[in-house]
């Protein structure tokens, strides 16, 4: 604005080495970095995709999830929450530095399916869990809905601490009810989507977040997803579709939701949709039921299924189906969950290093030395550079996070 | 943090002293002497109702909800705590700000439409290219350390109507006292419960009066009388006040005020600043602040 234009009193490149490029996403591009000029330890640098005007570079004005992302993590302060270091707001560009975590959740469970699936320890799964809600419990009491949980976004450094990434999506839910749908034409990615979403529902709460836990749960006992739909692409007239087959995938292992078991559901928009699934009275009868998943998991895993070294066992089922629960108001509350006796059976405590007592170490986070120029800004964006799995491939990705 | 205004980046980074307050600014004055000197600029308070008028003509246009304005207000205070105005073009930082307040408030507004919205009411000072806008935000962003949730005084407002029975006419009252409190610098330096209760109490002392504040002269006596009363009581002999005004209402809120941990020296100072500011209000000093800013962009370049 000034004469001069606007230059940044601090340079990215003064106190950061960028080591090299660790992936890209839905809005730009995340790099591995050491300090500079006796700044120690190692960072993760978000950078925003800036604008372009044919091939200049311009100031378009900074994107809503951009801006929330900013201000909702100078906010936040917790040890389950990624930690923001600083933001740099240099030629034309927005570098946000986040402490630096050395695996995520997806990266995890993908280890333990290759190159032959293995089990992820029963107690390791509970120390992830309970941090994982801890962080969420955060966000609730501080009226922050994450919004886009999911083992990519979930971080863990190398000590074992669980740390909630990604606030992209994330916003306050103070302000009036009926602004949180509007403007926000995808939420949260599909497979982790709480059925009141699915089915149009424009009051969404909190719960919604602990939908996603339960499937994160789910998918660190079996190491897929539980729900793995097919997502619905919007069409030419910009409406949002009916994710059918996502609700379909739910239905099948849940069955499908009553009016008793859920006195809300008849008011949800996408009500008679639900309806028209193809399920009839023979499906109900092959419904597998949560519970038969869960047991035929536990045994296919090898978790110990006797007690009293049973766990996760019937504790985890109860948690599970707590929190993979059909109607929001029922579901368990991040705080509900964090008191379940789950966390607390054998008289164990829990551990905060989600590694303790762990064999095996989790590679590092694969780093591409290919690109360790933050300043170039025109770069394709190449999904997860890393890992090279077909597993991955196919995870639905958000597209259009903000309206 | 977010919404918990003790942990909240407000609290720690943006709330001051009067002294300290001073103090900042002084500082930014001195840093620029020849320039401060060069360009002289009506007292703080005329500008800042003048910026608070424009700012309103702007939002009015795009039909902008008062609580991104009040951010808005907020955000320009803040930034001119870090960056001295005679750098600034005011135009582009209130377009900006609007812009950046409408995004955090959860009403988007487009850039292009903000530029040209601001370009149709100062043409003069806002160019077409919404790069520069945009650059501004970078700039606004940086000052502010990217710390950019505000907490105003409505929340407690909303909360604390039923708990003190309001009427819903003291409540719009309360409600325009909080959007007034934005030409002070009230958002620098108290917490936005004191100015809730600060505004809650005023409406329902003033209820009678009921001519909205502006006008009503004799209620900013009436609010004197009430404050002097207050000022240095102890919270039990609050009651007397209460006692002595004719609202049983009062009453309550004054016992109310007395048993919640509300700072009381901060209400009474809030409610001589706002008093005060309904002292200077309508000065007619517009026009020369209008002039004085325009001389200094003009001379300046600050409106390319
Ligand atoms: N602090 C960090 N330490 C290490 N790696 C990180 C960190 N933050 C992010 N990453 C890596 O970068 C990826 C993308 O980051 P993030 O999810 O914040 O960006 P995004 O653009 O919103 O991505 P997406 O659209 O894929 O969700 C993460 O999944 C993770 O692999
Ligand atoms: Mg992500």
């Amino acid at each position: 604005m000034p004469c001069p234009g606007y230059v940044s009193k601090v340079k990215v490149q003064d106190r950061y080495n960028v080591v090299g490029f660790i992936s890209s996403g839905t809005y730009g591009r995340v790099y591995k970095a050491t300090g500079r000029n006796g700044k120690s330890g190692e960072f993760a640098i978000k950078k925003f995709k800036p604008d372009k005007e044919g091939e200049v570079i311009q100031y378009t004005g900074i994107s809503q999830s951009a801006c929330r992302e900013m201000a909702l993590c100078s906010e936040l302060c917790h040890p389950n929450i990624i930690d923001l270091v600083e933001i740099i707001l240099e030629d034309k560009c927005i570098f946000m530095v986040f402490e630096y975590a050395e695996h995520d959740l997806l990266q995890i469970i993908h280890h333990h399916t290759q190159p032959t699936r293995y089990p992820i320890p029963a107690p390791t799964i509970k120390s992830i869990l309970f941090q994982l809600l801890n962080g969420l419990l955060y966000l609730h009491s501080n009226w922050v809905l994450h919004r886009d949980l999911k083992p990519a976004n979930i971080m863990v450094t190398s000590k074992g601490e669980v740390r909630i990434g990604d606030l992209g999506l994330a916003r306050l839910f103070y302000k009036p009810l009926h602004q949180l749908f509007s403007g926000d034409k995808v939420v949260v990615t599909i497979w982790y989507r709480a059925p009141e979403l699915l089915l149009g529902s424009r009051h969404y709460t909190p719960a919604v977040d602990l939908w996603a836990v339960g499937c994160i749960f789910a998918e660190l006992l079996s190491l897929r997803p539980i729900f793995k739909g097919e997502e619905a692409k919007m069409d030419s007239k910009k409406t949002v579709p009916f994710q059918r087959n996502q609700m379909q995938k739910i239905v099948e292992i849940l069955g499908m939701p009553t009016k008793e078991q859920w006195p809300g559901l008849v008011h949800q928009p996408e009500y008679s949709q639900l309806q028209s699934l193809p399920y009839t009275a023979r499906d109900a009868s092959n419904v597998r039921g949560l519970e038969t998943w869960y047991w035929t998991i536990l045994k296919s895993s090898n978790y110990p299924m006797e007690p009293p070294s049973a766990y996760p066992g019937q504790q985890g089922f109860d948690l599970l189906s707590r929190l993979l629960e059909y109607d929001p108001t029922k579901r368990l509350t991040a705080r509900e969950a964090l008191q379940h006796p789950y966390f607390s059976a054998n008289g164990e405590k829990v551990s905060a290093n989600c590694f303790d007592g762990m064999v095996v170490q989790y590679p590092h986070r694969r780093v591409s030395k290919d690109d360790n120029d933050i300043r170039t800004t025109s770069l394709p964006g190449t999904k997860r550079g890393g890992l090279p799995d077909d597993s991955l491939v196919g995870r639905p990705t958000k597209r259009l996070k903000e309206g | 943090m977010a919404a918990n205004y003790w942990a909240s980046t407000q609290r720690r980074h943006w709330q001051f002293t009067k002294d300290a307050l001073l103090d900042i600014r002084q500082k930014l004055e001195d840093e620029d002497r020849a320039l401060v000197q060069q360009y002289p600029l009506p007292d703080r308070r005329v500008q800042s109702h003048f910026f608070n008028q424009q700012l309103v003509k702007l939002g009015r246009r795009m039909t902008i909800r008062q609580q991104a304005l009040a951010t808005a207000q907020v955000f320009i205070r803040r930034f001119y705590t870090k960056v001295e105005i005679r750098r600034t073009n005011p135009y582009l930082v209130m377009a900006t700000a609007l812009y950046l307040a409408c995004k955090m408030e959860e009403c988007p507004q487009h850039i292009r439409v903000v530029v040209s919205e601001a370009r149709s009411i100062w043409s003069e000072f806002i160019v077409s290219d919404i790069s520069k806008l945009g650059e501004c935000e970078f700039f606004m962003i940086s000052e502010m350390n990217s710390q950019l949730i505000v907490h105003h005084p409505y929340r407690s407002l909303v909360e604390l109507q039923s708990t003190l029975n309001m009427a819903q006419e003291e409540v719009s009252l309360a409600w325009s006292i909080i959007n007034d409190h934005y030409l002070t610098d009230l958002p620098l330096l108290y917490p936005p419960h004191v100015v809730a209760v600060t505004a809650i109490f005023l409406a329902m002392v003033l209820k009678p009066t009921q001519a909205g504040l502006h006008a009503a002269s004799n209620a900013a006596a009436t609010l004197s009388n009430v404050s002097q009363a207050i000022k240095g009581v102890e919270p039990s002999q609050l009651n007397d006040i209460g006692a002595t005004t004719p609202q049983g209402k009062v009453q309550s809120l004054v016992k109310w005020l007395g048993e919640s941990e509300i700072d009381i020296k901060a209400v009474v100072d809030c409610s001589q600043e706002i008093i005060s500011l309904y002292d200077i209000w309508d000065q007619g000093n517009e026009k020369t602040c209008r002039e004085q800013i325009a001389r200094y962009v003009k001379a300046r370049g600050l409106d390319k």
